[in-house]
């Protein structure tokens, strides 16, 4: 097969990737303010989507990560290998999708890379320096870094429009309502410039690889366009979504919480972004949720939900390299193993989109991440509320005997 | 042997945790300080000049804040934008 073919080839599903990335993150920004009624539904898709163009264009560093520091010598690996990586990441996320596992399609990609270039390369292929410096190291710590930026942001929100208990005059947090408008567009910002970065990485290494372009120190501008494009529509088409599953999961976060989770999430994405750091959006969503849970009075974090979580978070990378080193082999193959390869993950995507429209809304899956990390930390009306059932069930029981 | 370089995490770390704090502080002191202001309105309604000035002064202060707040917010995409401040690599 010709390299042009694989390099276009490449670069649709890369783009295809980009959108489904926006299609699910989409409730990352615009769960909370809709949840309480800060935005409006239509009007908040239509933000992000915007926001996450935007974004897109305001810096290259995290694709450049990935096209020169995390791939050793792009321009001597065929374009097949990342066109194997690329399926194996596509394939694990849809998969993961399709059982319900949390997942990040962003470790998913890497994931995918790595595996195929280990398998087809070895261990010369990859940079294991900036693999761990770049991508791992920011993995465990960035979560954790927006969990104690939103903890503090929600401690400090509340201390200071607290009333003197004299006088019985509203807080003003309702008020809060409108900054969330702000936050929640700067949280599509930021996932504009990491998340849509990740697809300019991958085309612009294909591009490196197939010898179109000389060395990915630079994002061509069209590569930039059309993934912010790509982004920002699926942005935009992931909004029915969220538009008919909000409000279950996240109506215990408050405005004033909801606007700190939210700043602290877009620092640390941005802060990322600015260093090159490729990280998982959904994962510092999640951590800036759950720590500005923890800065409410009364907050209890529930183990058992929160292993859950951070258990999809260990596995995905690992998972999607093995699922890409698979690929890399049955692309190794030659032709025929091209053709097998791209008919398969042609084959599962149509397959999932069809389950995801016949069970559109009664799907388990459409409720979002962040949903579940919002239920790691119980808020104080929620544990009396626990406790009261129990009681009550403790005394049925007594009735009985 | 792999040597990581730490520095870029603590700045990240730093950049989130005093970047969030700037713009909650700032927004948070608008409201506060916006509320303060409506309290005192029925009391300026009635011509109390006091009241009437500690109004005007509260309200000000609220809309500073929340300018602040906002700047704060453009800084901070500006620094990720290559080029624009200089001061960070």
């Amino acid at each position: 097969m010709d390299t042009l073919t694989i390099v276009i080839m490449v670069v649709a599903l890369a783009l295809f990737f980009d959108f489904t990335n926006g299609f699910h993150d989409t409730a990352n920004a615009m769960a909370t303010p809709i949840a309480t009624g800060a935005l409006k539904p239509r009007t908040a898709v239509a933000i992000a989507s915007v926001m996450n163009l935007i974004g897109a264009f305001l810096s290259t560093a995290v694709a450049t990560m990935i096209s020169v520091s995390m791939i050793n010598d792009a321009a001597t690996l065929k374009p097949e290998i990342i066109f194997a990586g690329l399926t194996g990441a596509i394939l694990w996320n849809l998969a993961t999708w399709f059982l319900g596992l949390p997942s990040s399609s962003s470790h998913a990609l890497f994931g995918g890379l790595i595996g195929s270039v280990l398998a087809a390369v070895g261990l010369g292929g990859v940079n294991v320096t900036a693999i761990i410096e770049k991508i791992l190291i920011p993995a465990l710590f960035a979560p954790v870094i927006a969990g104690l930026a939103a903890w503090l942001a929600t401690r400090l929100a509340y201390a200071i429009t607290a009333r003197s208990s004299e006088d019985d005059l509203s807080t003003g947090r309702s008020r809060f309502k409108v900054g969330q408008i702000f936050s929640s567009s700067l949280v599509a910002l930021s996932h504009g410039t990491n998340d849509a970065q990740k697809t300019m990485g991958v085309i612009t290494l294909v591009l490196v690889a197939g010898g179109i372009q000389k060395d990915g120190g630079h994002v061509e501008l069209w590569v930039v366009t059309a993934a912010a494009l790509a982004i920002a529509l699926g942005t935009f088409s992931g909004g029915w979504r969220i538009i008919k599953t909000m409000g279950k999961g996240l109506s215990e976060v408050k405005p004033a919480q909801g606007l700190a989770a939210e700043v602290a999430t877009a620092a640390t994405i941005l802060a990322s972004s600015k260093l090159g750091f490729a990280l998982s959006t959904t994962q510092v969503a999640s951590g800036s949720i759950i720590g500005s849970g923890l800065g409410r009075k009364g907050g209890q974090v529930r183990w058992g939900k929160a292993g859950h979580v951070v258990l999809g978070w260990i596995f995905t990378l690992p998972a999607a390299a093995i699922v890409g080193a698979i690929s890399a082999a049955l692309v190794g193959t030659g032709p025929v193993g091209i053709v097998v390869d791209a008919i398969v993950t042609v084959g599962v995507i149509v397959a999932i989109f069809q389950i995801a429209r016949r069970n559109a809304v009664t799907h388990k899956h459409v409720a979002s991440e962040l949903e579940e990390a919002s239920e790691v930390v119980l808020t104080k009306k929620q544990r009396k509320e626990a406790e009261k059932a129990a009681a009550k069930a403790a005394k049925a029981g007594k009735g009985k005997k | 042997m792999i040597t990581i370089d730490w520095n870029h995490l603590f700045l990240v770390a730093f950049a989130a945790l005093v970047g969030s704090a700037a713009v909650v502080i700032t927004f948070s002191l608008g409201i506060r300080l916006l509320v303060n202001a409506d309290s005192i309105k029925p009391k300026a309604a009635s011509g109390n000049p006091k009241a009437l000035r500690s109004e005007a002064v509260n309200r000000a202060g609220a809309y500073v804040m929340f300018a602040l707040s906002f700047a704060a917010v453009i800084y901070g995409v500006l620094l990720i934008i290559p080029g624009v401040i200089p001061s960070i690599k």
